[in-house]
């Protein structure tokens, strides 16, 4: 891991188009601003962290009881739930 | 609660036994990539997202729009590229359910399961917008 040492003000950037710049430091907690184009996602290393959480919890066991859903108004036809994937290529 | 208790041999493959293949696999699932989708009449809208070769456990998916009126995950240039999808009509989108007990049913709408219709391609997505979504978003039941 590279590691840096940066002041408040200061910047790196990286592959020549992701900026991170230290905003200011308040208490232990650092303020960075990130500058990146559109394409490039920036989440916080706790989304991941609970997606993954939550997909590990999720493994059900097949024989489980399922619930019942409320019937809800749905703007969508459940015809994608039928036939969810109709346009699939046979692979 | 109403419950009905399936067995999964009951349940058949959409779409053929198409295998729908996730390069990425989903989090915490990174090596897994060859999935198929379950489905059975009477356990609708939920259908079973399950690996290939493993019959015991899955993970029970649920189209969006049968939990959220108006759920508009923004996927990012680089998922759209990635997935190829050339017209939002070619995403599909599933949500992973946890059945936690107590009554407890909640639904991730913060990372999205998207698949594209045509190359049965897809991807765990982080939306542009999760920060808008729930990752337990409790699922009304009846």
């Amino acid at each position: 891991m590279l590691i840096l040492s940066r002041k408040p003000g200061e910047s790196i950037v990286i592959d020549g188009r992701i900026t991170v710049k230290i905003m200011r430091l308040e208490g232990d907690m650092v303020k960075l601003g990130i500058e990146a184009p559109i394409q490039v996602p920036v989440h916080r290393q706790e989304v991941y962290d609970e997606i993954q959480k939550n997909n590990q919890e999720a493994l059900t066991p097949t024989v489980a009881k399922l619930p019942r859903l409320t019937a809800k108004a749905s703007p969508t036809p459940p015809r994608a739930v039928r036939n969810p994937l109709p346009h699939a290529h046979q692979r | 609660m109403n419950t009905l208790e399936m067995m999964p041999t009951e349940r058949h493959a959409t779409n053929g036994n198409s295998v729908i293949q996730l390069p990425y696999g989903l989090l915490g699932f990174e090596r897994v990539q060859n999935y198929i989708l379950l489905t059975r009449p009477e356990e609708e809208p939920f259908l079973w997202f399950q690996m290939v070769g493993e019959t015991k456990h899955a993970f029970l998916v649920v189209p969006p729009h049968f939990v959220v009126a108006d759920y508009a995950p923004d996927l990012s240039e680089l998922d759209v590229a990635f997935l190829q999808l050339d017209d939002p009509s070619d995403a599909f989108i599933l949500n992973i359910v946890t059945i936690r007990g107590h009554g407890e049913v909640t639904v991730n709408l913060k990372g999205p399961i998207v698949i594209n219709r045509r190359t049965l391609i897809g991807k765990q997505i982080i939306p542009v917008n999760a920060s808008e979504y729930a990752i337990r978003h409790p699922l009304p039941l009846s």
